[in-house]
């Protein structure tokens, strides 16, 4: 615990650093000629000279003089300019990985004390469940369930962070896709329930393992299946087909629901959008399931696509590489 | 499962008692260790089948005693399962190379399906 703090507090001390603008204030000063890049603008500049000198041995009417004045003018603004940029660019990224870096540190510090929850309401419901009477029961599943939804949070947070930082791990297991399914279907029927929403699932026989990271996969179904709950229309249906095809399983996961505008489309996949018919729809969501499931797919080798007709439905593939 | 020797190298004493409940349960014989230096000690007195461990710990991190397993002829081939909340790439990369057996996060777990795991690992 105390090395975790320990580095907890170095990381947030660097992160008001990085923050502290005023600290690079001078950049327009000196520290401009000490930069590598101007070393090379030099060489540069020191080449022009040469060719101007060429020219005027060679009887060209090209003053050297002249011409040194003017490249001088022109590449210390252009120095100046392009140091500027630099420097800015050099800031945002290093905000940027700071922030990551901050999500990932604090995501992680949660982690710990929701596993805790998650697993002690599993030790009460295996080990010391008898006796209980059905409200406590009842109050348990309320625990379990919220602690899900905050872990679920903080999972897509940490995910997010690791795609920013090109640290996001994806194994590369053997999974029998069918029953991964079947548990994400058995969830997601609960969040059906107050919209008599049917889930349908149809399935090739002798369906062979796929090859993925199982959690994620799960996670990336859980997704997809939701959003097919949630978006759906009163007493709709979702329909998942999984099919094989050319060394590939392809899931499918039909709705019924709002759809997607076609001026949305183009931008499902990135980080934090949400289409207004979404949002508008009182449906809690962060923006960021698709893009995480994007990333994890492609990761693992797999695509992932859809089609959409506003008011009509969505219907999102996902293909998986077999074994 | 029965009888077989278990090692848990975990700080959190709340997840150390839940797993040590789980592997009890399994009739397997249980030692816990909270930090690293007892977790190796332990290591090489209790020479367990299995060993799961967590990454940061007191005293000497994950990746620390997987290198001194590595490096003891005598617990050298005892199966390390890691089990953390660290699950970054350059984390998962890093304990796969020392030669951890496999790695689970955390939190994207249940008990019963890291008993599983643990089953797994002791059948192979």
């Amino acid at each position: 615990m105390f090395s975790e703090n320990f580095q907890l507090h170095t990381k947030m001390s660097w992160l008001k650093n990085d923050l502290n603008l005023k600290k690079d204030a001078g950049y327009l000063g000196l520290s401009v000629w000490q930069s590598p890049g101007t070393l090379y603008l030099m060489w540069g500049f020191l080449i022009i000279f040469l060719i101007g000198i060429v020219f005027w041995v060679a009887g060209d009417s090209v003053d050297p003089v002249r011409l040194v004045i003017t490249e001088f003018l022109v590449i210390s603004t252009m120095l100046v300019i392009g140091n500027i940029l630099i420097k800015t660019i050099d800031k945002l990224a290093r905000v940027n990985r700071s922030k990551s870096e901050f999500v990932s540190i604090i995501s992680h510090q949660l982690k710990t004390p929701l596993t805790g929850v998650s697993w002690e309401v599993e030790l009460f419901n295996t080990k010391y469940k008898d006796g209980l009477t059905e409200k406590q029961r009842e109050i348990l599943k309320n625990i379990e369930m919220s602690n899900a939804v905050i872990s679920r949070m903080v999972n897509d947070l940490l995910d997010v962070a690791r795609i920013d930082q090109n640290n996001l791990f994806t194994k590369k297991e053997e999974i029998d896709i069918v029953s991964v399914i079947r548990k994400v279907i058995e969830k997601n029927e609960v969040l059906g329930k107050d919209n008599n929403i049917k889930i349908k699932f149809l399935v090739d026989d002798n369906m062979p393992k796929i090859i993925g990271d199982e959690k994620k996969t799960e996670v990336v179904l859980d997704n997809l299946i939701s959003n097919a709950v949630k978006y759906n229309k009163r007493g709709g249906e979702v329909l998942i087909k999984v099919s094989r095809d050319a060394g590939k399983a392809t899931i499918s996961i039909r709705d019924n629901g709002i759809g997607i505008p076609k001026e949305d489309q183009a931008m499902i996949f990135e980080k934090f959008f949400r289409s207004d018919n979404a949002a508008t729809q009182e449906v809690g969501g962060t923006g960021l399931g698709l893009f995480i499931a994007k990333n994890i797919i492609e990761r693992g080798g797999g695509k992932i696509w859809f089609h959409s007709t506003e008011g009509e439905g969505s219907v999102f593939f996902v293909a998986l590489p077999l074994v | 499962m029965e009888n077989k020797k278990i090692l848990i190298i975990e700080d959190d004493a709340n997840l150390r008692n839940v797993l040590e409940e789980f592997f009890e349960a399994e009739k397997m014989l249980v030692k816990t260790a909270s930090d690293g230096e007892s977790g190796l000690k332990s290591l090489r007195d209790f020479l367990p089948d299995v060993v799961l461990l967590d990454i940061i710990l007191p005293k000497k991190d994950g990746y620390e005693i997987i290198k001194e397993i590595k490096s003891d002829e005598k617990i050298k081939d005892i199966p390390v399962i890691l089990l953390t909340n660290l699950g970054g790439l350059n984390d998962i990369e890093k304990a796969l190379a020392l030669g951890a057996t496999t790695y689970l996060v955390k939190g994207d777990y249940q008990v019963k399906e890291i008993v599983e795991k643990v089953k797994e690992v002791l059948e192979t």
